[in-house]
């Protein structure tokens, strides 16, 4: 025979307590430590069951639980605090909170009476109609005029002073590529840091395209690169068929 | 200009609560000289029983929106409105932030017994509280407080409006009792 068992889910152990104090209609002021005690254990014993986590926050409660049990069933001295006040205060100011958060749950259901909307992408474009452009849709003419619109709207000055020089590539990994298979055929493997040093000097445009170059081999001839160890020298060789 | 008509134009075109910081920059108008206008504009949309929108104030900022007596006709209209309700650790965390901000987690966890770290979170990326500084003690604790957002999501004109406690003392006297 199937039958499940309803467990409340408790936020944490203030909730779980306070539900169990209220359930017994019991004066929080003169809380049956020893009943409320026995109950909550129960109660995790469920949960463990039921494969819950039990947060450490539940067990934690359960040993201060049973702590001011232990202490209660000590002879008391006259005029002594009772054990379970720190308990009583943080549960009223944990109740505090928890009646504050019930009236607010009705200020928000209130005020989800009243619709209003959310901020819609609207953007002004300079003849005041809105237009949305899609990037695959413009042209390059477009964006510049886009680009000039809005450097002009927010009144940025852009130095046109500087220029800048576009050098023609000294070294192309085409060449590269070739450069380096006619030496593997040559040695059969060849170490990149022995390429780098063939040369007087080494750009760094160089040890791009370089590098670039045995990326691609790798890619497409079938080369192998490895290394031995982390920063180590990069051997470049052919791929072993099988 | 018409001030009364370009301030409801704002409202409309930007949607969401605009702050009065910004119709006063927009207008070259003293944020001062505004409330006076805009809260005369509230109680108009309020008592012109035929039209559909009202004007609401979240502590800063106005926004326009639907009156409350329209909304099942709206409800019929639109396919299903999302549920933008929060959960129980929200409120609870929440509520503590509102009534005791500014606030550290710390306090916030004491409160509630359980660790609030996810929940804080979960409320900063819904722009509900935002962090409002540091603790001048020992791990300068970031503190925590509400936003414009959440008197929108509660409907409140300003903090003041929250439900007051049917003690005040309440909130005092608990916390005198905690820290015994």
């Amino acid at each position: 025979m199937d039958y499940s068992v309803n467990i409340n889910v408790f936020q944490g152990p203030f909730e779980l307590l306070y539900h169990l104090i209220e359930k017994k209609e019991i004066d929080i002021y003169d809380i049956p430590i020893s009943e409320i005690t026995d109950q909550y254990l129960e109660y995790l014993e469920e949960m463990m069951q039921f494969n819950m986590n039990v947060a450490s926050e539940f067990i934690y409660m359960a040993a201060t639980l049973i702590e001011i049990k232990s202490q209660m069933l000590l002879p008391q001295k006259e005029k002594a605090e009772d054990p379970r006040q720190e308990l009583v205060a943080q549960l009223l100011e944990y109740k505090l909170f928890k009646d504050i958060s019930e009236e607010l749950k009705k200020y928000e259901e209130e005020s989800s009476f009243y619709i209003s909307k959310p901020r819609e992408e609207m953007a002004l474009t300079s003849d005041s109609r809105t237009e949305q452009l899609f990037l695959n849709e413009v042209t390059a003419y477009e964006l510049y005029n886009i680009y000039l619109s809005l450097i002009k709207k927010q009144n940025f000055k852009i130095d046109t002073e500087e220029k800048f020089k576009v050098y023609r590539e000294s070294y192309r990994v085409k060449d590269c590529m070739e450069e380096l298979m006619k030496k593997i055929k040559k040695f059969g493997k060849i170490s990149l840091f022995d390429t780098f040093k063939e040369k007087q000097r080494i750009s760094k445009e160089y040890v791009i395209t370089l590098f670039l170059a045995v990326l691609e081999l790798t890619n497409n001839r079938g080369m192998k690169i490895y290394q031995d160890r982390q920063y180590g020298d990069i051997i470049i060789c052919r791929q072993e068929k099988k | 200009m018409n001030l009364k008509s370009v301030l409801e134009s704002l409202m409309f075109a930007w949607g969401e609560p605009l702050s009065i910081n910004e119709m006063s920059k927009i207008l070259e108008i003293p944020a001062k000289s505004l409330i006076p206008v805009l809260d005369g504009m509230i109680e108009e949309f309020r008592d012109n029983k035929d039209r559909g929108l009202l004007i609401q104030k979240f502590g800063n900022s106005y926004q326009l929106t639907t009156k409350k007596e329209n909304y099942e006709y709206i409800q019929s209209l639109l396919e299903s409105t999302v549920n933008k309700s929060l959960s129980t650790a929200a409120m609870e965390t929440l509520s503590i932030i509102a009534y005791k901000q500014p606030v550290t987690k710390v306090e916030i966890e004491r409160i509630r017994g359980v660790k609030c770290s996810q929940v804080i979170k979960g409320l900063l990326d819904k722009g509900l509280i935002k962090e409002a500084g540091r603790l001048d003690k020992p791990g300068r604790p970031v503190i925590y407080s509400t936003t414009d957002e959440f008197l929108r999501h509660f409907g409140l004109s300003s903090i003041n409006d929250l439900p007051s406690l049917e003690n005040d003392k309440d909130i005092k006297e608990a916390e005198m009792a905690s820290s015994l």
